[in-house]
């Protein structure tokens, strides 16, 4: 194998032409690098190793059309596809080798599809006479990755690469969208095509047919819903940002001035200053927002699935209420709760389609009823968070000041626990795609790989990343993919030197018996200087806004630790298993 | 707990199995019996899944899971009333010299079982019908000494006037017929 490799090799160089058409023959290798180019792929999150090995020095000979970041563990790779996918709205691209490159994906792909996102994954396999012989480094990735994949392919001819990597875009990117993995056998990747490359973006798979534009009939059942409703209440998820229909959103919400409300990857689709907009919804969400659930007579869900997050106690929730359900996968209507009017379709058709049925309406009266709840908020939780007494700093002010510091407008990229949560509450988003986090999966260690992945998205935003203690032990290697490509990611870690949600979990529900959630944690800062990244800890409050502003001075990556009281809870809080009704503020 | 039959049609090809019984291993649901084979359409399989549920919701569900694997093309599920459904079994019975003789006169008017092959010590008799004719014949034989027994699974289709590829999608399918 390792001859032929040479072989080719020895053959460059071979400039890949730009156009569709390529007379000569290409290596399986080079086909697959022309078609990402062709797919208009700009960026790759990869690591090499032995099955992938000709498909990287193909990528020699494309340097200055594919940037790769070459990340220092595979799942860095795989969350900063997500990072790079959820602010460009485009799949973000994984090269991987075979057996352990690619088992060290699968939280990453895991993660994509629970939270919707699109990504492909290239990954090398073993030549297809080895499949099944238990040789180095072969692993069953078809295998692996079936549950946890929109849709996976084994390519083992070089002839198939320029159809399946168009395919595989397709299906990553549309409908509802999700990781794809696509596993290319080394065979694959050297022998020569067999006919000239030729590259067609796939815009039809036959089996597959996601439903865009919604169904009239159930658009004018929810409209005539969404009309007779007094108390109508709007629960905005992921979807409304993954169609982009922020625009669409904010227009559908003046016209029927219904109070608005979004799940924790729903933040950032309508402004926090909306004054229809109620706060967030789940189990750490606004009170306002948690309670209203379960007294509006109309719920209308918008791209979004009833997470039992968001939920609660399922059975108790929202029973009062008419559904309207507008939602991409069928399979979401029905699947936790009951759709009166389900309407399947892309978010951004279905708001076009409402909007000329819907009546110009005031619901200021209904709207205020959330505003108690709003006032026993902010003085049982938001003022004692924001102006504590206490010696040390508090994760929430931190937040805070930092919202006010960027002025709402950076992407805030949270790690998983009471960080993530702090940030969803105290963050003031007033752009979309700003909130990028592992919501359904809960994966810790999130979001350092997220962050530099979405730097590179959007180079223009101001990316932060807010993790904790314990998740940045999770994934620190990453500080070396930052360094070496010099991406001006913001660090924060908030350090309480505790696993902290767990914690609190224990300190409420099961009797203060703190069971290893206590960390010895290393020296932060010590560490980045290692990577090459400046950065200082910051203990004192009246340190806090010099501290902040120095990061975000900052022209190169900076690590600023943030050392918080250790025994800080995050409220309100729908203990588990409860109705939303049962929410506790303290 | 109601017995469910789910058609399945899906492209033919490698892994799809693995797939769709992935999602059933997930709901916890077992699989009673599976049979696959291509339709009159080259290149499309069709399944035929039998399940024990008690819940007509988390059929409704599963079926709608299943829905969303990419080359599945479309997925009915079903009640026994809904169907028209059978199995062929096949049983091997031993015939050792001086046992009872067996009746093939009486197993072929009142079984509707046929004898397609026989040895010097043993018969194979094929049985086709419904799981509970076949084993109303199981129970008939089993005197004789059954040293083998094979049911296929069931095959059903529906009772609706449309055949069930009618309502799959329509594309440039080539048809064996």
């Amino acid at each position: 194998m390792n001859t032929t490799v040479i072989e080719l090799t020895a053959e460059k160089p071979q400039p890949a032409v730009p156009s569709a058409k390529l007379l000569k023959p290409l290596t399986g290798a080079e086909a697959l690098m022309q078609a990402l180019v062709e797919e208009g792929v700009e960026t790759i999150f990869g690591y090499p190793g032995g099955a992938i090995m000709p498909v990287y020095d193909a990528l020699y000979d494309y340097q200055d059309r594919l940037n790769h970041i070459l990340v220092r563990h595979e799942q860095g790779a795989a969350h900063a596809a997500e990072g790079y996918a959820r602010v460009t709205g485009r799949a973000g691209v994984c090269l991987v080798t075979s057996g352990p490159g690619a088992t060290n994906l699968v939280t990453g792909i895991a993660d994509a599809l629970i939270d919707s996102t699109p990504m492909v994954c290239l990954v090398g396999q073993v030549a297809m006479k080895l499949l099944g012989t238990d040789a180095f480094q072969e692993t069953d990735v078809i295998g692996v990755t079936m549950p946890i994949t929109k849709w996976n392919y084994q390519i083992t001819s070089a002839d198939e690469i320029p159809e399946i990597i168009a395919k595989a875009f397709y299906l990553a990117q549309s409908g509802r969208p999700g990781p794809v993995v696509i596993d290319i056998t080394k065979n694959a990747q050297v022998e020569l095509m067999t006919k000239a490359f030729h590259y067609k973006k796939c815009e039809r798979v036959s089996t597959y047919r996601p439903r865009l534009i919604p169904k009239q009939d159930q658009v004018e059942k929810a409209a005539e819903l969404i009309n007779k409703a007094k108390k109508p209440y709007m629960l905005v998820g992921h979807g409304v940002l993954i169609s982009k229909a922020e625009k669409e959103l904010l227009a559908f919400v003046e016209k029927t001035g219904i109070p608005v409300a979004t799940t924790l990857l729903g933040q950032s689709a309508l402004s926090d200053d909306h004054p229809l907009y109620t706060g967030w919804l789940g189990m750490h969400g606004n009170y306002g927002s948690n309670v209203m659930t379960n007294q509006c007579d109309l719920l209308i869900g918008i791209g979004m699935r009833f997470d039992d997050r968001v939920t609660g106690n399922a059975e108790l929730f929202a029973r009062q209420a008419k559904v309207v359900h507008i939602e991409i996968d069928p399979a979401e209507i029905d699947k936790v709760i009951k759709a009166d009017a389900p309407v399947i379709g892309d978010v951004k058709e279905v708001l076009n389609r409402l909007m000329p049925l819907v009546n110009e309406n005031d619901h200021t009266a209904w709207r205020n009823e959330f505003r108690k709840y709003d006032d026993i908020e902010e003085e049982k939780v938001t003022q004692p968070a924001l102006a504590p007494t206490t010696e040390k700093i508090k994760m929430a002010e931190a937040i805070n000041l930092l919202s006010k510091k960027t002025n709402g407008e950076a992407v805030m990229v949270a790690d998983v626990g009471q960080h993530q949560m702090m940030t969803s509450a105290y963050y003031e988003f007033k752009k979309p795609h700003s909130l990028v986090t592992s919501g359904g999966l809960g994966t810790m260690g999130f979001a350092l790989p997220a962050a530099f992945g979405a730097k590179v998205g959007d180079p223009s935003r101001e990316v932060i990343a807010i993790i904790g203690d314990g998740c940045f032990q999770m994934t620190l290697q990453e500080l070396g993919t930052i360094a070496q490509n010099k991406l001006p990611v913001k660090i924060i870690i908030l350090n309480n030197n505790y696993l902290g949600m767990v914690r609190q979990w224990q300190q409420l529900f099961f009797e203060r018996r703190y069971s290893f959630v206590e960390l010895q944690n290393p020296d932060f800062i010590t560490i980045a200087k290692g990577f090459g990244i400046v950065g200082h800890t910051c203990a004192k409050r009246e340190d806090l806004s010099a501290s902040l502003d120095t990061l975000l001075a900052s022209e190169t990556p900076y690590l600023l630790e943030i050392i918080v009281e250790q025994e800080e809870n995050v409220f309100p809080m729908v203990p588990a298993g409860t109705s939303v009704a049962d929410i506790r503020l303290e | 707990m109601n017995t469910y039959t789910i058609c399945i049609f899906t492209e033919n090809t490698i892994g799809l199995l693995n797939r769709i019984t992935i999602i059933f291993t997930r709901r916890r649901i077992n699989i009673e019996s599976l049979t696959v084979s291509e339709t009159e359409r080259m290149g499309v399989s069709r399944f035929t899944i039998v399940i024990k549920h008690d819940s007509r919701e988390a059929v409704e569900k599963l079926v709608r899971q299943i829905r969303k694997i990419i080359e599945v093309m479309a997925v009915f599920g079903y009640l026994n009333d809904e169907i028209v459904s059978n199995e062929i079994a096949l049983f091997k019975i031993a015939t050792p010299l001086g046992s009872k003789p067996l009746d093939i006169e009486y197993i072929n008017k009142n079984f509707n079982a046929w004898v397609v092959y026989w040895q010097l010590d043993y018969v194979v008799i094929e049985k086709t019908g419904s799981e509970k004719q076949i084993f109303e014949f199981f129970s008939y034989i089993k005197p004789h000494g059954i040293l083998e027994f094979v049911r296929s699974g069931r095959v059903a289709v529906g009772k609706t006037e449309k055949g069930l590829v009618e309502y799959l999608p329509e594309y440039e399918w080539e048809y064996y017929l």
